[in-house]
């Protein structure tokens, strides 16, 4: 009920805006979608493995971060294809994603949870530094057919790279809940997030469903740090802002509910408006807050609104205390 | 097995000799030095500060600052993720807020209006600020667990820098605020220690802040220590282990959860303090107090041994002083040239915390315990002295 | 072999009972976990619940500890209300509790078990363990030599620095009695004291129960599956089925009341493992 209120009331100053000055509105619209197209694939990336191992998975960010350098790598300095390099880099972090969950993640089974969510703060910090260790001189883009290109829809222009965020963004999605919903996989994929031990009863292979989980994980990670190296708002370029970026998506995933891929696209989208409606319209309406830095924490604030009301998040399975 | 209520109760609870004897093991049993072994490396401890400053080199003098400041943090934390169980990412940012309090209070007027006052007032008020500021974030840890407590205090540590750049008159914005210059306790300026007039320079700023900071950390380590082996300490533990018999038995979640933030917070603030007057001059971003620092806090938790007290100090000294160490031969390093030097430190110290996670999950401590207890065996055991090594592990 | 002799109405006119549950009804949702339920507790009684899985016995506990809430009635411990309050203030209130599947404390050793349990009689805060000196350590040093008196009851002492979490089944049975009798209750709620245990270690439970509803003086209430036991050691019996209360009284009447026979006695025709006496 509560829910529906703040829901309401944010709606309403959405349509407030649009009215004020829809060119601006619709401009800084759209950029929003396609942040929240990259928040989305993050979040989708922390929700799969917390399906499959109960922890929030840090190393995440290192991933999409260290997917858009290996983007980069063959791109720039092999010269390759701009989508080969990427489902190139794509395989290379499925790899990486599988390497930590057989040789780091699976033999912390039964450690505190603590203690394993500072392990994927490790790996996050180890992908951070290889980066240092090994792309010493790297451009500050992946080069890409669109930079600098927009495209215009009546009065409103989108960066092309934005585009192409979005419609990737939307395919990606799209097939990972076909393959979630309506494939056999997908059943696997459900049951061992509800019990391990019965799914593994029932013949599902659970060791196969989790090695899963990391490879999407790791593609999806590259999708996102790719087209965030590749210049898509909010323009971080190709560098660590990418892990900045990547880690406004642990919001997102607490807001839609910790394990739920349906609620990791709706609060990565949520998070995404939101950003972009603060960075065009904060210091216009609220300059108290600051020349900048309040979007950067509006993802927090939001976050914060929503376990007050529903500590479950918006579509997450709430769990059962026993004594 | 077979009798498990031999005498009754009723006669030996007022047996006198047998409460003496019961009383005298207590008291043996809860002795802070319980052998002479630790009153001798009490001593030896005690020699090396006082000797150390005088012979090491301005450059280690530096790192020994900076790992007694994260001592102290690091003490702080482990009694709100050793012993209370509620991990926190948000170390950082009472270091900041420790910080900018002791830099608005204490930097001369003239600078950035500062208030010019002495180091005990600003010192106190930092470690009041951050003992308020944890009480408001211990409140939501109340109900917030594991993974999403670490997500919250993650967003409170960009929340508070994000308000820190805003509070201009503290910290001076984007531009950052410098410390107060000299730090005097009556009139012994830890800035240019010379207290007798012993030497005919006072010595280097590093080397006070050295006496200065390890006392601190000496101090913090009695109080927490204090703290776990009495009464809120096993109250803890209890939370940690199993909180609803905790509450069962009479321990207030409320209490315990809220107050382990409560002297943490104080403690990370406090470590603020001298963090600050040992970079002088503070900006209020990710880069100086942000994710990095938080996570160095918890990687001296858990290199040094999560839940004792002298793991976390010896933890400190080894993330402290490995970036030192590795610049130090970086030479002798193949393949490192200046450009890669703090990406290599970064690799040693991720894989440091991640190797520690895997194999020696109690850390430092957790590696002498083992020790301990494998020579307890031999002892006891002869013929077993081969086999132990290999299987554990 | 009970020391207490005032079984069923033999109590003091007029004397109000120690524990008094009225009317106690437990819904999660829809499913009515316990159904308008009243009985009390008299000083110095041995009190059993006894009912088929899923009864409602432990939901009793729960409720008796206020870690649930029930929607309806009351329960008043010396005449006051335990509804809505904290758990820790139940153990203030002189509330102990054993746990069906162990609630122990597992990487703190036998003594720092025991000494929790006398938390709510000790006083060190934050600020007194800070300091330690003088009343901290007066403290501690008190607390610890009863404790050590409880272990050694117990036969406890050889394990008092081990961390429980390593100790075999039984010995934990054992510290978990040890725990809440530090906590110098006015009512103990053993949860299947004796369930998982063999012949001999039934025997030994059963008698320390005896032992300290006799000579200590403290009231229980037992959940226990093992009928025999229960018919053996309790003044009087409440017999719970699908949360509703099928019958209570003395021990003879309930063994003989057809519904308690046919919902639990008739049903179970393998009694539990320490059944033989």
């Amino acid at each position: 009920m509560v829910l529906a209120g703040v829901g309401v009331v944010l709606l309403a100053i959405l349509v407030f805006l649009a009215f004020d000055g829809p060119q601006k509105f619709f401009t800084l619209f759209a950029a929003g979608i396609a942040l929240g197209a990259v928040y989305a694939l993050v979040c989708l990336g922390f929700v799969v493995i917390y399906r499959a191992t109960g922890i929030v998975n840090f190393a995440q960010v290192g991933m999409v971060v260290f997917g858009a350098f290996v983007t980069y790598n063959a791109v720039y300095t092999w010269g390759w294809n701009f989508w080969l390099s990427m489902l190139f880099s794509a395989a290379v972090l499925a790899v990486i994603g599988i390497g930590f969950e057989r040789f780091a993640l699976r033999r912390m089974t039964g450690k505190p949870i603590f203690s394993i969510i500072l392990l994927t703060i490790g790996l996050y910090l180890l992908l951070q530094s290889l980066i240092g260790a090994i792309w010493t001189n790297a451009k500050d883009t992946i080069p890409n057919p669109w930079i600098g290109k927009t495209v215009s829809l009546g009065s409103v222009n989108i960066l092309q790279v934005d585009v192409v965020t979005m419609v990737l963004g939307a395919a990606v999605l799209a097939s990972f809940f076909a393959l979630f919903r309506y494939t056999k996989v997908g059943l696997g994929m459900r049951a061992t997030a509800i019990d391990q031990e019965a799914a593994l009863a029932q013949g599902i292979s659970v060791p196969g469903i989790v090695a899963l989980s990391w490879a999407i994980a790791g593609a999806v990670a590259v999708i996102a740090g790719t087209m965030l190296g590749s210049g898509a708002t909010p323009k971080v370029g190709l560098g660590l802002g990418i892990s900045a970026v990547a880690l406004q998506a642990l919001p997102a995933m607490v807001i839609g509910g910790l394990d739920s891929p349906i609620g990791a696209v709706i609060g990565g989208l949520v998070i995404g408006v939101a950003y972009e409606m603060a960075v065009g319209y904060q210091t216009q309406y609220i300059p108290s807050l600051g020349t900048s830095g309040f979007a950067d924490v509006l993802p927090y604030l939001l976050m914060v609104l929503v376990l007050l009301i529903r500590p479950s998040g918006l579509f997450g399975t709430r769990d059962v205390q026993r004594v | 097995m077979a009798s498990t209520l031999a005498p009754p109760p009723a006669a030996d609870a007022t047996d006198p000799p047998n409460r003496s004897v019961l009383e005298a093991r207590a008291r043996r049993e809860i002795r802070l030095f319980p052998t002479p072994s630790y009153w001798v490396g009490a001593a030896v401890l005690l020699a090396l500060y006082l000797v150390l400053p005088l012979v090491l080199s301005d450059l280690w003098a530096n790192v020994l600052v900076l790992a007694g400041i994260t001592a102290i943090g690091g003490l702080g934390l482990n009694l709100l993720t050793g012993y209370a169980g509620q991990a926190s990412l948000g170390t950082a940012a009472f270091v900041g807020i420790g910080a900018f309090t002791a830099s608005y209070l204490g930097r001369a007027t003239d600078v950035n209006n500062g208030l010019g006052q002495p180091f005990v007032v600003y010192l106190i008020a930092a470690i009041l600020v951050g003992a308020a500021v944890g009480f408001l974030v211990g409140l939501p840890a109340l109900r917030l667990r594991g993974s999403y407590l670490v997500i919250v205090t993650l967003g409170f540590l960009f929340v508070t820098t994000y308000v820190l750049t805003q509070w201009k008159t503290v910290s001076n914005g984007n531009l950052g605020a410098p410390m107060p210059v000299g730090v005097q306790i009556g009139s012994i300026d830890f800035t240019s220690f010379d207290v007798f007039g012993m030497r005919d320079t006072p010595l280097g700023r590093n080397q006070g802040l050295f006496y200065l900071v390890w006392i601190f950390v000496a101090i913090t380590a009695l109080l927490v220590k204090n703290i776990v082996r009495s009464r809120p300490g096993r109250a803890l533990q209890a939370v940690r282990d199993r909180d609803v018999a905790a509450e069962i038995v009479g321990v207030s979640l409320f209490r315990y959860k809220v107050g382990a933030f409560v002297v943490s917070s104080a403690i990370g603030a406090m470590a603020g303090v001298f963090y600050g007057l040992y970079i002088q001059y503070l900006t209020p971003n990710q880069q100086s107090i942000g994710l990095t620092l938080s996570v160095q806090f918890l990687a001296v938790i858990i290199v040094g041994g999560i839940g004792t007290v002298y793991g976390t100090v010896v933890g400190a000294v080894i993330i402290g002083g490995l970036p030192t160490i590795i610049n130090e031969f970086s030479n002798h390093i193949p393949y490192l040239t200046a450009s890669t030097v703090s990406a290599f430190q970064g690799i040693v110290f991720a894989l440091l915390l991640v190797v520690t996670l895997l194999l020696e999950p109690w850390g430092f401590a957790g590696a002498v315990r083992r020790f301990k207890t494998r020579k307890l065996r031999r002892t006891m055991v002869p013929g077993s002295a081969g086999s132990t090594g290999a299987t554990t592990g | 072999m009970t020391a207490t002799e005032h079984a069923f109405g033999s109590g003091p006119a007029g004397t109000p009972p120690l524990l008094e549950v009225s009317e106690v009804t437990l819904r999660f949702g829809g499913v009515t976990a316990l159904s308008s339920v009243s009985f009390d507790v008299r000083e110095g009684e041995l009190f059993a619940i006894i009912g088929p899985n899923g009864a409602g016995k432990t939901s009793i506990f729960n409720c008796l500890n206020a870690v649930y809430r029930p929607q309806e009635g009351h329960i008043r411990l010396d005449g006051v209300d335990l509804v809505g309050k904290r758990p820790s203030t139940t153990a203030h209130m002189g509330v102990a509790r054993t746990f069906q599947n162990l609630a122990l404390f597992k990487n703190l050793d036998v003594i720092d078990n025991l000494m929790l349990g006398r938390h709510h009689i000790m006083r060190t805060g934050f600020l007194k363990g800070m300091l330690w000196v003088g009343w901290a350590k007066r403290e501690e040093i008190r607390n610890r030599v009863r404790c050590d008196e409880i272990a050694e009851t117990l036969g406890l002492t050889p394990y008092r620095r081990v961390p429980v979490g390593i100790l075999p089944y039984g010995v934990q049975k054992r510290i978990e009695i040890g725990r809440a009798l530090a906590m110098e209750p006015r009512l103990l709620l053993l949860d299947e004291p004796v369930a998982g245990m063999n012949l001999d270690e039934t025997e030994d439970m059963a008698r320390a129960i005896c032992q300290i509803n006799g000579e200590l003086g403290v009231a229980m209430i037992l959940v226990e599956h093992d009928m025999h036991l229960v018919m053996d050691i309790a003044d009087r019996v409440l017999a719970l089925d699908f949360g509703v209360p099928i019958a209570l009284g003395p021990v003879d009447e309930i063994r003989d009341d057809p519904r308690v026979i046919e919902a639990y006695l008739g049903q179970a025709s393998t009694p539990g493992p320490g059944a033989a006496s």
